[in-house]
């Protein structure tokens, strides 16, 4: 049998080795999905799908009282799913007659913060619009919209707003992730 | 495909078979004994509205309202089946209390189970189950975690995965509006309108009950006075010997009929309000306005029974005829009877008639001059027919047939030799 000689300070090097390679194993596990400080999209779907948003959001927030309900819808349901269509078009009526009665006349800078959730087919962004003026019924020109985009044979297509108990839920889960529990164990 | 198996799935929980009717359980006024919907509902239709609860916010303060519609029935006993779209429903579920879910008797058949079956069907697959499990390992199967939501003890939102499935969902509600699944019931809901879904929009007020302390209307019909006579001359001769040129006689028939007394009772109500504490803690009394019952008020009504046809005849007894053709045709050849039978009125006069302000109608008719040919004893019949009596449009009293007789004698001077 063939002894090898090991000194002491390779089997330091290498324990500390196998303490790094396990730290940054742990470290990938334990990162959030999305680097919340990285704007830009890491990958090709992300970067469509951020995309889709933008356009809907753009489409959603350009304003111009002079034009018909109908046209702005045009513009919208480009950008959307059938489905997501829609639901805009059911609630448009209200939404337009107040756009009209306040003379609005905007338009909007969409920027992708942050994907904060997703499943195969489906994504959940954070955005950040901001708008040439306010419109009715409110005095801010920025604000955050989280958004559905869908993976369909179109392509990505915005398909709704989500639900303030969804936006509350998923900001949950990313207090949850980013902040370990510390339970003194 | 999912599709088409979710929307058989939410279809066979329409299906009533586990529906029994019974007499305490509400649902037997809604099926018959074959699962059908009673003929006796009355079908309130379609109620749209826009509550918060299906709003969605958008950034910059706007909203997006979405309808919630419900194809509502009501029962005999004033009851309310509340059928939401499936979209309506979904949003129903994940906001029970806002929703008023929470205060339906439960749906059709088995309570919420048939909820629950919905709720697994359309979002099911939309929940992170295995992150459900690990955070709440005590509940054991997914039906106890619907239960949970529907009780308002779990938030639902946390474990959702997946977020097209709620346009999808809209979609279907919007595609297809029969695609209702639920039937919630409201008890006394017609009473409560304005708490139960869909509000007060067609619910058929329950009648008053009619207050037993008023009398029954009661009817006072008098009697009338009817006569039939001839006025002139006092003693008429046959026409061709009376002095004037065929004077004959003057026929009158009169008729009074008093108004009928109509009394009957109105029951008086007044509107008084009535509130009751909010179901939510905090919240507004919910008030509302119910009629109650304050006196009877006595209404005399005098009607007046118009004439509506009047007749008048003569007719020369049968002992005259038979004295003319004997007794005098024995002293006068060929003496015969030339007209036995006269039709006064309408006829050889006319009538006519009206009411007064106190409901008293009268008719007078007169046949003048009417040439009566053959001495002795005519009778006299008069026939009226009343229109009878209406209030409000509901008949109080039928027609009445009136008859008076009367008779007058027709002479004749016969020439005789004296010896």
């Amino acid at each position: 049998m063939k002894e090898i000689p090991i000194s002491k300070r390779n089997i330091i090097v290498a324990i500390i080795l196998a303490v790094v390679i396990a730290l940054g194993i742990i470290a990938i596990q334990a990162l959030p999905l999305h680097n919340r400080s990285q704007s830009s999209v890491s990958n090709q779907e992300d970067n469509l799908a951020s995309k889709a948003a933008v356009s809907a959001l753009q489409a959603f927030f350009h304003v111009d009282y002079r034009n018909e309900k109908e046209t702005w819808l045009n513009d919208v349901c480009a950008e959307s799913t059938p489905t997501g269509c829609q639901l805009i078009t059911a609630g448009a009526d209200a939404m337009w007659s107040k756009f009209q009665a306040g003379k609005a006349d905007v338009t909007a800078t969409v920027t992708p913060q942050e994907k904060v959730a997703e499943t195969a087919t489906e994504q959940v962004w954070k955005m950040l619009v901001t708008l040439s003026a306010p419109l009715p019924g409110s005095n801010k020109i920025q604000d955050t919209a989280y958004v559905a985009v869908v993976k369909t044979d179109n392509g990505w297509k915005f398909d709704r707003f989500l639900l303030e108990p969804e936006i509350k839920a998923i900001l949950a889960r990313q207090a949850m992730t980013v902040t370990p529990v510390k339970e003194g164990k | 495909m999912k599709k088409f198996i979710l929307v058989l799935t939410l279809l066979a929980l329409l299906i009533p078979s586990a529906v029994h009717a019974q007499e305490q359980n509400p649902w037997g006024e809604v099926f018959d004994s074959n699962g059908n919907l009673r003929s006796d509902l009355t079908d309130l239709g379609v109620t749209t509205e826009h509550p918060d609860w299906m709003s969605v916010d958008l950034p910059f303060g706007q909203s997006l309202n979405l309808n919630a519609d419900y194809h509502r029935y009501q029962t005999a006993n004033g009851n309310i089946v509340v059928l939401p779209s499936a979209s309506t429903l979904f949003f129903m579920a994940m906001n029970p209390q806002e929703s008023g879910l929470a205060n339906s008797v439960g749906m059709m058949g088995n309570g919420y189970g048939g909820l629950i079956t919905f709720l697994g069907a359309v979002a099911g697959n939309n929940i992170d189950w295995g992150r459900l499990s690990a955070e709440h390992p005590e509940y054991k199967s997914p039906d106890q975690f619907w239960g949970a939501v529907l009780n308002g003890q779990q938030d639902v939102w946390t474990y959702f995965s997946g977020w097209g499935f709620i346009t999808t969902l809209l979609q279907m509600s919007w595609n297809d509006t029969a695609l209702r699944t639920a039937y919630l019931m409201y008890l006394n809901g017609a009473q409560n309108c304005a708490s139960i879904p869909g509000g007060c929009s067609g619910v058929v007020t329950p009648t008053l009950p009619q207050p037993k302390i008023c009398p029954d209307p009661t009817v006072s019909i008098q009697q009338p006075t009817i006569s039939i006579q001839k006025t002139a001359p006092s003693n008429p001769l046959v026409v061709g010997q009376d002095t004037e040129n065929r004077r004959g006689a003057d026929v009158i028939a009169k008729v009074t009929i008093p108004p009928v007394i109509f009394t009957w009772h109105e029951p008086i109500y007044e509107d008084r309000e009535v509130c009751e504490p909010s179901a939510v803690v905090g919240g507004a009394p919910v008030c509302r306005t119910e009629s109650f019952f304050k006196e009877c008020r006595e209404h005399v009504e005098h009607l007046p029974d118009a004439v509506a046809s009047l007749q008048a005849t003569a007719a020369l007894d049968a002992a005259s005829q038979a004295w003319i053709t004997g007794k005098l045709g024995q002293t006068h050849y060929g003496a015969y009877v030339h007209q036995a039978n006269f039709t006064l009125i309408p006829g050889l006069g006319s009538w006519s008639g009206g009411c007064d302000g106190g409901g008293t109608c009268t008719a007078t008719g007169q046949a003048l001059k009417v040439p009566f040919a053959d001495p002795g004893t005519f009778n006299l019949r008069l026939n009226v027919v009343t229109t009878g009596t209406r209030f409000m449009g509901i008949s109080i009293t039928q027609p009445r047939q009136l008859s008076a007789d009367g008779t007058f004698q027709v002479y004749v001077t016969l020439p005789a030799l004296v010896p």
